[in-house]
């Protein structure tokens, strides 16, 4: 199986040095468990793509882009000319020039589908196929069956990256590629920065109105639907299941009871 | 008269065949040593320090425990005073001499006491920390050949040996002797050949000029290969360290992993390095690795030898606190933590299997200087309310306080906070770098990550180059280590002090007048990086005097103190063990009976507070001082 894991230009959220994301970390990881990866970068350092090499990947390639082009017309050259079977991106920028729209635009231009918040994969028994399990968040999962080509994000629950080895990171190669011609053009989509604000958090079903002590109260799980819950004090043990049950049926983490069918 | 002229013949012959037996059997070692690296050797120079570093350095180790320094006078002197007379005995103005024989009969004698002594300690029972197998058999071959020798002497001297008396002495002489030349190949006898020549060639010869060499080496990064992954990677004068090993056990009293039931036991990892070597070298017999895995995989100079299904497993590894202990204890002068080291350079450099838990902090050091992944610029958060001086644009100050990683601790926090306001009052022109200072390295030089070390090595020295300061204080002696003894290799020479003896300093000069603490009992737990890597033990017990607390030592203290666990990544590592290290030296300290554990490092402070149930109270010495200095107020 041919698998393109892109790798970007990444800052670290407390130093804001250049460094290799997590999220395109653990999808080396990942790719790792099913073949042989092959690093895609597009701009105009290749250090990132170094580090790259040290988690994991065995080969890399470096589109030459200048800085400020979008990076997308390249990779999709790039990638419909060597049609890898999976492409792994992560699911969200971190810091420096991008976007996280990446994977999106090359879905859309490549005309693949793409499965958002993987965290494992695994090949299928039916060769060609893979068996993803995506991230609904909370711990909840969904797995499904796909056939590639497809692109696929990693969420942040996906494995841990392997540990950064000085010794493979000097070892693996990088092939520097000029882009496709007519493909380094265009600042890609225009967005605008502005720096995070934080908002208040809406405490669902607190009263608007009210004293301090009843909004503590809503929110704290006094009032409300959290206090419907019955205290059972040495309960029989049939009784306590039973209300257990009730509860998780009520809360939907249990399927209502089935009626025996009558014939 | 043939007999006695046939055994004057034949008996310094012995000698002279078990001396040809003996390098023979070197012989075929050496071939071995050979399939390590190249070493630089300074040979001549080695050879002529061999006596002193026998007599001096190795005597100070081994008279640690009399019974064994009385022991092995007798036995080796014995030994090697009767094989050289006896040899020399091939000259005939001295063969024919009765009173020369006497004093050779004397000299066997000595050798048959100590033979004795040998035995009293394997039999009729071993003492544990010794290994038996091919050792069992030493007390034998010695008694044997003592007993013959002593015997074949006296005739001569008494000018008999004409009867059957003779050869069977003899023959006895003979079993023991060519015995004991056999065994330099694989037996306990190779200690003394391969313990000669790795006191000529040994690789810190600094160690043997008093002062404490201690620095990890540098590696050199462009190099084919990183770090050791088989027998052949070290260099060839390790492999024959290795070898020097006698298998006596007191690394593995010492070694604070191994009274934790962690996977690790230092003499089984030397012996296992030196089976890795060979695949011919006898069954080891002594102590397990705690846990009892035993040995696997293939064994020769190209055999792999970390790896679950390897000789030796990755726990063992990580187990080490680099604590050095085991350096200190052993009589051999054998390095067992560079050995660890340089597995680890292997392991984390070429293959990135640092242990799962370890990979966070060690990326947080590479990305951002920091292994808690936090923001440089809070790292002096714990002054809040403090005057704190940042060195960043002044004129160049006395003193540069190095904060290090605990700054970052609460508790330990505590202690900076203490030692800033004593710096105040003695009115110390000092600052510290602020959102300039970087890590050391240490953790990540501990954990085998050289790259990341070396990188930090560089920053922070192009960041002290930019300021002036007169010498750096650090209360952190993991800091201290890198920055005195660690940067000087890339470039970075600074006069580097704890603050334990910069505050001894104050105190004599009057700058600091503490006040008499009577009531309070301290004992002093002593930090590895400073006592044993530094051979700093003094400055803070002359503090705790200064303040006049009753102070009580505990067991194993000063160069000789256990390790708190804290140390060499083995926190981050976690490797599991039966007890905690912490908890075993919270023990020993309350067998004192004192009421307050000083400490005078971060990780000691972390360590040692983190134990339940714990009935004394972990101070660090500037907060005591603090404490004196303020009781007057």
């Amino acid at each position: 199986m041919k698998i393109a894991v892109l790798v970007s230009t990444g800052r670290h959220p407390v130093s804001g040095a250049t460094v290799l994301s997590r999220l395109e970390a653990q999808a080396i990881r990942l790719a790792a468990g099913l073949g042989e990866p092959l690093g895609l970068h597009a701009g105009p350092e290749q250090a990132v793509l170094r580090e790259a090499l040290g988690q994991g990947l065995v080969r890399g390639e470096h589109i030459v882009v200048p800085d400020g082009v979008d990076p997308v017309p390249a990779l999709a050259a790039r990638l419909a000319a060597t049609k890898p079977d999976l492409i792994l991106a992560g699911r969200r920028g971190q810091g420096g020039d991008e976007t996280g729209l990446v994977p999106y635009a090359l879905a859309e231009t490549l005309d693949l589908p793409l499965i958002p918040d993987v965290v494992a994969m695994a090949s299928d028994d039916e060769a060609g196929t893979l068996r993803l399990d995506q991230s609904l968040g909370r711990g909840a999962l969904r797995r499904v069956l796909v056939r590639g080509p497809l692109v696929v994000t990693i969420h942040p629950d996906a494995p841990a990256p392997f540990a950064y080895a000085y010794g493979q990171a000097r070892r693996g190669t990088i092939v520097p590629l000029d882009a496709a011609p007519g493909t380094v053009e265009g600042t890609g989509p225009t967005v605008e920065e502005r720096p995070y604000r934080r908002r208040p958090k809406l405490v669902k079903g607190a009263p608007t109105g009210g004293s301090a002590a009843e909004r503590l109260k809503a929110a704290t799980g006094e009032a409300g639907t959290a206090a419907s819950g019955r205290l059972l004090v040495d309960p029989d043990p049939d009784e306590a299941a039973r209300e257990i049950l009730a509860h998780l049926r009520q809360i939907g983490v249990l399927a209502p009871p089935t009626r025996p069918s009558i014939p | 008269m043939t007999g006695p002229v046939l055994l004057t013949t034949l008996f310094p012959g012995l000698v002279w065949a078990m001396a040809a037996l003996a390098l023979v059997q070197v012989w075929r070692r050496a071939a071995l040593w050979r399939a390590g690296a190249a070493a630089p050797v300074a040979w001549l120079d080695g050879l002529a320090k061999l006596p002193r570093r026998y007599l001096v350095d190795v005597h100070h180790v081994v008279a640690r425990d009399a019974y064994a320094s009385r022991m092995h006078a007798v036995v080796a002197g014995g030994l090697l005073a009767a094989s050289v007379l006896t040899a020399l005995a091939i000259l005939p103005p001295l063969a024919g001499s009765r009173i020369y024989w006497v004093l050779v009969a004397l000299a066997f004698a000595v050798t048959a006491v100590g033979s004795f002594l040998v035995g009293a300690r394997r039999y009729p029972e071993k003492q544990k920390r010794l290994s038996a197998g091919r050792f069992q058999i030493l007390p034998f071959l010695l008694v044997a050949y003592a007993a013959g020798g002593t015997l074949t002497a006296l005739l001569l001297a008494l000018g008999g040996g004409g009867g059957v008396l003779a050869p069977l002495a003899l023959l006895l002489a003979a079993a023991g002797g060519l015995g004991l030349a056999f065994e330099v190949r694989h037996g306990p006898m190779r200690h003394a050949a391969a313990g000669a020549l790795h006191l000529v060639a040994h690789p810190r010869p600094g160690r043997f000029e008093g002062r404490p060499d201690t620095a990890l080496q540098p590696l050199d990064l462009d190099a084919p290969r990183l770090g050791s992954e088989m027998p052949a990677d070290f260099t060839w004068n390790r492999l024959l360290s290795y070898d020097a090993c006698v298998s006596c056990g007191r690394c593995e009293i010492a070694c604070p992993a191994f009274a934790a039931g962690q996977p690790l036991n230092p003499k089984r990892l030397i012996q296992d390095l030196v089976a890795g070597l060979s695949p011919a070298e006898p069954a080891y017999a002594g102590n397990p690795y705690p846990g009892g895995r035993e040995a696997e995989g293939e064994r020769g100079p190209l055999a792999r030898l970390i790896g679950p299904d390897a000789r030796i497993h990755p726990d063992t590894l990580w187990s080490c606190t680099t604590c050095r202990a085991c350096v200190e204890e052993c009589p051999m002068m054998i390095e067992h933590v560079d050995a660890v080291v340089s597995l680890r350079r292997h392991q984390t450099l070429e293959r990135g299997a640092l242990p799962e838990k370890a990979v966070g902090p060690v990326t947080d050091l590479r990305q951002a200087g920091e292994p808690g992944g936090r923001s440089l610029a809070a790292r002096t958060d714990f002054a809040a309310g403090l005057d704190l001086p940042v060195l960043d644009g002044r004129d160049g100050v006395d003193v540069l306080l190095w904060l290090g990683e605990g700054a970052y601790d609460l508790r330990y926090g505590r202690t900076l906070r203490a030692l800033v306001r004593l710096l105040r009052q003695a009115n110390v022109d000092f600052a510290v770098l602020g959102a300039e200072e970087r890590d050391t390295g240490d953790l990540a030089r501990r954990l085998g990550d050289e790259a990341t070390f070396q990188s930090l090595a560089r920053a922070n020295i192009a960041t002290l180059a930019r300021h002036r300061f007169g010498r750096i204080v650090t209360a952190d002696p993991h800091a201290l280590h890198a920055l005195r003894n660690e940067y000087p290799a890339f470039g970075g020479h600074y006069t580097v002090m704890h603050h334990t003896a910069f505050l001894l300093e104050l105190i004599r000069a009057g700058k600091l007048v503490p006040n008499r603490l009577e009531d309070v009992s301290v004992t002093y737990h002593d930090p590895c990086y400073l006592a044993r890597y530094n051979g700093e033990t003094e400055a803070p017990r002359a503090v705790l005097d200064a303040i006049g607390v009753s102070r009580r030592e505990m067991g194993r203290s000063g160069r000789r103190a256990m390790c708190c666990g804290g140390g060499g990544g083995a926190p981050v590592s976690d490797v599991p063990g039966e007890r905690r290290i912490p908890d075993l030296r919270m023990a020993q300290a309350a067998e004192t009976g004192a009421g307050i554990v000083a400490v005078a490092c971060p990780s000691c402070t972390a360590m040692l507070e983190g134990v339940p149930d714990r009935k004394a109270e972990i101070r660090d010495i500037a907060e005591l001082l603090l404490q004196s200095v303020e009781a007057g107020r």
